[in-house]
């Protein structure tokens, strides 16, 4: 995936989910604004509500853009499972030719102790 | 009757408290908006930490969604698809068992948890039998299978670290659960192909996740599928009955036993238990899984299918033959190592022949420097005939299979011999012998090497010599003959060549020296002893001064 403003996708969806929550938390300022004894304040209604436009805004713009991407992610073309067993393979082998490193290094130190 | 006008104060009570009600009313849904959002966050960073482990699972594992399920039960419904099929053959495909699909579910905090049940996971175990004790103690380090799940922690740096172990933790249970699978898929190969009938494997035995086979080389080896908790005790298999009960774990208890078990091991020649374990998953592994597509390249079958190429290559085949190699050339090795420890201007060298039923070694023998330093002064000295004399010899020794192949250099060439010139060219014998004759047929070469170098080291500093097989024949003055003879005895321990000096002066009646040595010592034998090339050179040179030239 190519790298959007540096964030994977994951990350980028993560923002939005962020933002629904920011949104709704904006509308229960408006709504406390509006519930308040001496009446809402215009300025911080306004505010609140062209941010919660904004926000709006930018969820839809962030979700097109992931739907559109996620067409071009096609699953498990290169799938390492065979190379892994080699892997798991080679660890075998390494494990095995340390222990025989080992003994060598044993027999050594007992003829040096020997002598 | 319609409704009576209201009064003005009556109507601004009630738009009063129509008022109130909707700032209550808008109070409440602010406070519901706040609340949605708090839960909302939660929601959303639970969810985080489950994708987030998700997406790091899914960069090594394939993860997959049952769309159906997830629609049914709470659960997303997502697993991990541990199955490959192999390209192999078509009609050899291998079932996906029952491992293959792992689900993946939530735990109590909300996390990626894993279960796998604690006693599915088996490991494919290669032994010899009547070599338990030695080999049977387990590498330690294994995983223990148990299903994880995450503790639930508060503070948010803790989250972290625990995030990262738990998919640690899953990450390395699926290895383990993928190794399994796999051993299990080398297990049925294997038992498909011992139950077609082959060349040199025997099925001697047979159980529900065991096999016993027997190899050419009278070993009998079992091949089986273990659960990971009877890793760590060792397994007795009675291997003479053939009506056997299930193998039964018993504990390890003797150092000594252990020793002893080695020893055995030694003695009987057996090669290391865990890297014949190794090659088997490496054989099916690399012709199975890596080259499906090139399973018609040509040399890919004549390393499995040997000499003749047969249509179906039988893996198991090629296996067992290594291992039977394997026993073989150890014998071969310990015999050739008992022969140059007492033969002590030899020296064995092996030779690395990257193939697995193939073994070389050489035995070398290079004069040794004083020599070369005190030759190079006698040339010096002015005589004529400056040549070349070798200073090293060699006899290869090549095991293919399980036969024995010897060549090398220093053969009695019949041509040279009527001639007399040692430059005439030695060809390179090579012959086939067996186990039981190769400790002679060695010596013989190495002693009839060191009577050419005493042959040429002799025509250089101009003594008149004949060489036969293993003797060589000095002129003295007055027509006598001096022969120095090799003995070559395997079984002396305190050397593998010997030397007699053996008179002829003319008069008597045999003039072929025969080395009967069972005579003994005589007048005209004298047993000189088991001599090192020094010695041997040294001898040469008294022989000048004894010697008209």
């Amino acid at each position: 995936m190519d790298p959007q403003s540096q964030t994977t996708s994951l990350q980028r969806l993560q923002n939005v989910e962020k933002r629904i929550v920011r949104v709704l938390e904006l509308a229960g300022g408006v709504m406390d604004e509006m519930a308040s004894q001496s009446g809402p304040r215009k300025e911080i209604a306004n505010n609140h509500c062209s941010e919660f436009m904004q926000l709006i805004k930018d969820i839809q713009f962030a979700l097109r853009e992931e739907i559109k991407s996620a067409c071009e992610y096609r699953p498990f073309e290169k799938c390492d499972y065979v190379p892994r067993i080699s892997n798991e393979i080679c660890y075998k082998k390494l494990e095995y030719v340390i222990a025989q490193l080992d003994e060598m290094k044993q027999t050594m130190e007992g003829y040096r102790n020997a002598a | 009757m319609t409704r009576p006008k209201q009064l003005p104060n009556e109507l601004l009570s009630d738009l009063a408290v129509s008022t109130a009600t909707k700032l209550q009313c808008f109070w409440h849904l602010g406070k519901y908006f706040k609340q949605s959002a708090a839960a909302l966050e939660k929601q959303v960073a639970r969810e985080a930490r489950f994708y987030g482990a998700l997406i790091r699972l899914q960069q090594n594992w394939k993860v997959k969604r049952h769309r159906l399920v997830a629609a049914a039960s709470g659960n997303a419904g997502f697993f991990i698809d541990l199955f490959y099929n192999t390209l192999y053959d078509t009609s050899v495909s291998l079932r996906p068992s029952s491992m293959s699909t792992i689900p993946i579910e939530h735990d109590a905090a909300g996390m990626l948890a894993v279960n796998v049940p604690p006693n599915s996971c088996r490991s494919l175990r290669f032994e010899f039998l009547g070599s338990h004790s030695a080999n049977n103690v387990r590498r330690s380090g294994e995983t223990n299978m148990h299903a994880f799940s995450e503790d639930s922690s508060t503070e948010t740096n803790k989250e972290h670290a625990n995030d990262d172990e738990c998919v640690r933790k899953t990450h390395s249970l699926l290895r383990e659960v993928h190794r399994a699978i796999f051993d299990e898929q080398v297990f049925e190969l294997v038992s498909r192909e011992a139950c077609n009938s082959s060349l040199s494997v025997n099925l001697t035995g047979i159980q529900e996740n065991y096999l016993r086979l027997s190899i050419n080389q009278g070993a009998s080896v079992s091949i089986s599928l273990l659960l990971s908790s009877q890793d760590n005790k060792t397994d007795i298999v009675s291997g003479t009955n053939s009506s056997e009960t299930e193998t039964i774990p018993s504990e390890l208890s003797d150092w000594s036993k252990f020793r002893e078990g080695k020893d055995n091991v030694k003695k009987l020649g057996f090669p290391n238990r865990i890297s014949f374990e190794i090659y088997l998953q490496q054989l099916f592994h690399e012709y199975v899984f890596v080259r499906a597509k090139d399973k018609t390249s040509s040399s890919f079958r004549s390393l499995i299918s040997g000499q003749q190429s047969k249509d179906n290559l039988n893996i198991l085949d090629h296996f067992c033959m290594s291992l039977a190699h394997s026993i073989f050339s150890n014998k071969v090795l310990s015999e050739l190592e008992s022969l140059v420890c007492r033969t002590p201007y030899v020296q064995l060298i092996s030779h690395p022949t990257w193939h697995s039923r193939t073994s070389s070694w050489t035995l070398s023998m290079k004069v040794p420097q004083s020599i070369l330093h005190v030759g190079s002064q006698i040339l010096s000295s002015g005589i004529s005939n400056v040549k070349n004399v070798r200073s090293q010899f060699w006899s290869k020794v090549v095991v293919i299979d399980e036969s024995i192949s010897v060549e090398g250099v220093g053969d009695l060439n019949v041509v040279g011999l009527f001639n007399g010139k040692p430059e005439s060219i030695c060809p390179i014998n090579r012959y086939e012998c067996d186990l039981a004759d190769l400790p002679i047929i060695l010596l013989q070469q190495v002693a009839s090497q060191v009577i050419q170098w005493l042959h040429e080291e002799a025509l250089t500093v101009g003594i008149k010599v004949t060489r036969d097989f293993l003797s060589l024949a000095f002129e003295l003055d007055h027509g006598e003959i001096a022969s120095l003879v090799a003995h070559v005895d395997p079984e002396d321990t305190r050397g593998c060549i010997s030397w007699w000096l053996m008179m002829d002066d003319g008069i008597t009646e045999n003039h072929k020296l025969h080395p009967d040595l069972s005579i003994g010592e005589s007048e005209s034998r004298k047993f000189l002893g088991h001599l090192s090339l020094d010695v041997l050179y040294s001898t040469l040179l008294d022989f000048v001064n004894l010697c008209s030239c």
